[in-house]
């Protein structure tokens, strides 16, 4: 009886590493797709069997996106990507992090009711709310700004204020109390003894809106009309020009969107790797609380 | 690959009241309570600031917009001046392709909640599963990968890879599975809102996987032994524990699926603003973003009016469910 209850483990163990086996290809398949296709040049990539790994790979995609200014807007569109998304990214951490304080610690009329308000307000819809957006950017003289792209990007904040509430509310008060003590006052408290407390809190709203603005889509695309302008995800979409390229002989421009592609996607997984025990703390103090 | 050992954080206290039920007794009270320390107005300013400004104010504008003619390049209709009523739902309630478009965006919904949900439930079981500690990491950053992918960049992908000739999805089935005529997939009336379909689930299972994922490891361990030693098989522990211990997981992927009714950007990606072969993935979120930013007039307000509706209808979807889930077996 033992040895069919150990053959049923090993077969469920084999029938549940193999379906994940091919999750992960289904998952993987378009990285590895793009990455390779980035590394081949014109006669490989037409080869009437494709290879995943190119037999000779070359670099002259990447060298064609980089440095044919001429032709490709890409280094353009990565600088306005980085620009756009460390703005946001500053902005929204430092401000939800003096709201989630104010929220968390700050006992001061209509507190309790200001922070509920932002709460509720992610469940109503936005009506109109691209078109209102248009019409408010042209108004402020926003459209076509990075700035602009920047401050509406990081507007979007009851979740940061949440989490950072959250934060708060989970590290000791002593040290806080005995600085006041001492004569400190509010804003010295703050940004000595609580803030150095609430880095992890930081860390996570700091990351989730890296990848949102990293990877957003249909407001750049609106508000943005030249396409020096443009963010790295945008402009990959736009890619249409390159055709010349099939004239000369080395590569193509498949090759060459492939490699914008693998550009464009590099700095979000790269941070996704390197994060991502903060980014499961991100989703269980974040959405599963709310 | 690194553990997870915030994973138990996740264990949730009870709240004592709704979010709702707080807010009116917040309004009840505010009278009574002292004006305290006003550094708070100080910390909290420029964060809410910002939001009255971008997010509160486009809320009000755009509701005003939905009664308006407001169209973008007649100045004449800017501001406040051009209120028409309800034209625009009467206009909405004639026009064939809002009604078209509200059909496709239906029938995307409909297929998109449940097999995305299947999909990321069976994904985080398996993963759950895994008793090395090290592949279990790896199955979870992997499927979450398509996630992080920034959206127009996984659907350019996926647009090359859904390529008549060369793409090697087609390649993949006429080699492989021997389909001798594969699918025009973003050619072909029939087949470009499926290809938007298996597009977006790829791009988002992962999410739902994780979060379904947190909700398992959070169950308590023991009450898989006990089952054990009662004799319930595998089936039995999921349906039994699994399922009932992940309601709240439901609750939340559910009432997050309701924006899919206003699916735009992957129909964008893929067919730009035309809305596929015939117009046959024309979604209501596509005929908005067309009619407000690029055709004819660009009428705002109409925009404003259907998204209203939309809007609407997507809250009300997931007002139901909710209901729905709470009620049962409670």
């Amino acid at each position: 009886m033992l040895r069919s209850f150990k053959r049923n483990l090993r077969l469920d163990a084999l029938l549940v590493n193999l379906s994940l086996f091919f999750i992960v290809l289904i998952c993987l398949l378009p990285f590895l797709w793009s990455v390779s296709s980035s590394l081949k040049g014109r006669e490989e990539l037409f080869q009437t069997l494709p290879t995943l790994f190119p037999q000779h790979p070359i670099l002259g995609n990447y060298e064609f996106i980089f440095t044919r200014r001429d032709m490709s807007m890409i280094p353009i569109n990565m600088l306005n990507s980085f620009k756009v998304t460390l703005l946001a990214v500053v902005i929204q951490t430092s401000l939800a992090t003096m709201a989630g304080y104010a929220f968390a610690r700050l006992d001061f009329k209509g507190r309790d009711l200001l922070f509920y308000t932002l709460i509720l307000l992610i469940f109503i819809p936005r009506a109109g709310g691209l078109m209102a957006v248009y019409e408010l950017m042209d108004a402020l003289g926003l459209r076509n700004s990075h700035l602009g792209l920047a401050l509406l990007f990081s507007s979007a904040m009851s979740t940061a204020v949440f989490i950072m509430k959250q934060n708060f509310l989970s590290v000791p008060r002593e040290l806080e109390e005995s600085a006041i003590i001492e004569g400190a006052n509010t804003w010295q408290v703050f940004l000595h003894v609580a803030v150095p407390l609430a880095k992890g809190g930081m860390v996570v709203v700091a990351l989730f809106e890296f990848l949102y603005v990293w990877g957003e889509y249909l407001i750049t695309r609106t508000l943005i009309d030249f396409p020096e302008l443009d963010t790295l995800s945008v402009a990959v979409s736009k890619i249409t020009g390159w055709a010349a390229l099939f004239t000369s002989s080395a590569f193509s421009t498949y090759g060459a969107e492939a490699a914008a592609h693998v550009v464009a996607m590099v700095p979000v997984i790269l941070i996704f790797i390197v994060m991502q025990k903060w980014f499961i703390r991100g989703l269980t103090d974040g959405i599963l609380k709310m | 690959m690194a553990s997870f050992p915030d994973v138990e954080r996740a264990q949730q206290p009870a709240p004592q009241r709704s979010a709702l039920a707080e807010f009116f007794y917040q309004v009840r009270t505010l009278r009574s309570q002292k004006w305290g320390n006003l550094w708070g107005y100080v910390f909290v300013a420029p964060a809410l600031l910002l939001y009255l400004i971008f997010q509160a104010w486009p809320i009000v504008r755009g509701l005003y917009m939905a009664f308006s003619d407001y169209r973008w390049i007649i100045p004449a209709t800017h501001g406040w001046s051009s209120f028409n009523g309800l034209d625009n739902f009467t206009e909405m309630w004639t026009d064939e392709t809002f009604w078209t478009s509200l059909g496709i965006a239906l029938k995307f919904t409909v297929v998109y909640v449940p097999a995305t949900m299947l999909l990321a439930l069976f994904v985080a079981v398996m993963i759950s599963k895994v008793k090395n500690a090290k592949l279990a990491g790896f199955y979870r950053v992997v499927s979450y990968l398509p996630v992080i992918l920034p959206v127009s960049v996984a659907l350019v992908i996926w647009r090359s890879f859904y390529h008549t000739e060369f793409g090697y999805l087609n390649y993949f089935l006429k080699s492989t599975l021997g389909i001798a005529k594969p699918p025009n997939w973003l050619g072909d009336a029939d087949w470009a809102l499926w290809s938007v379909l298996i597009a977006a689930v790829w791009m988002t299972f992962g999410h739902q996987a994780l979060l379904f994922l947190i909700g398992i490891y959070n169950i308590n361990p023991e009450q898989y032994e006990a089952a054990s030693m009662d004799g319930a098989g595998g089936w039995a522990q999921f349906r039994y524990i699994t399922l009932p211990m992940l309601k709240p997981i439901f609750v939340i992927v559910l009432v997050l699926s309701a924006g899919v009714l206003g699916t735009t950007v992957e129909v964008l990606v893929l067919f730009d603003t035309g809305g596929g072969p015939a117009e046959s993935a024309l979604t209501t979120g596509l005929y908005i973003y067309r009619t407000a930013f690029s055709v004819g007039d660009m009428r705002m307000g109409y925009a404003a009016a259907m998204s209203l509706v939309l809007g609407l209808l997507s809250m009300l979807i997931s007002g139901v469910v909710f209901k729905m889930l709470r009620t049962e077996r409670a």
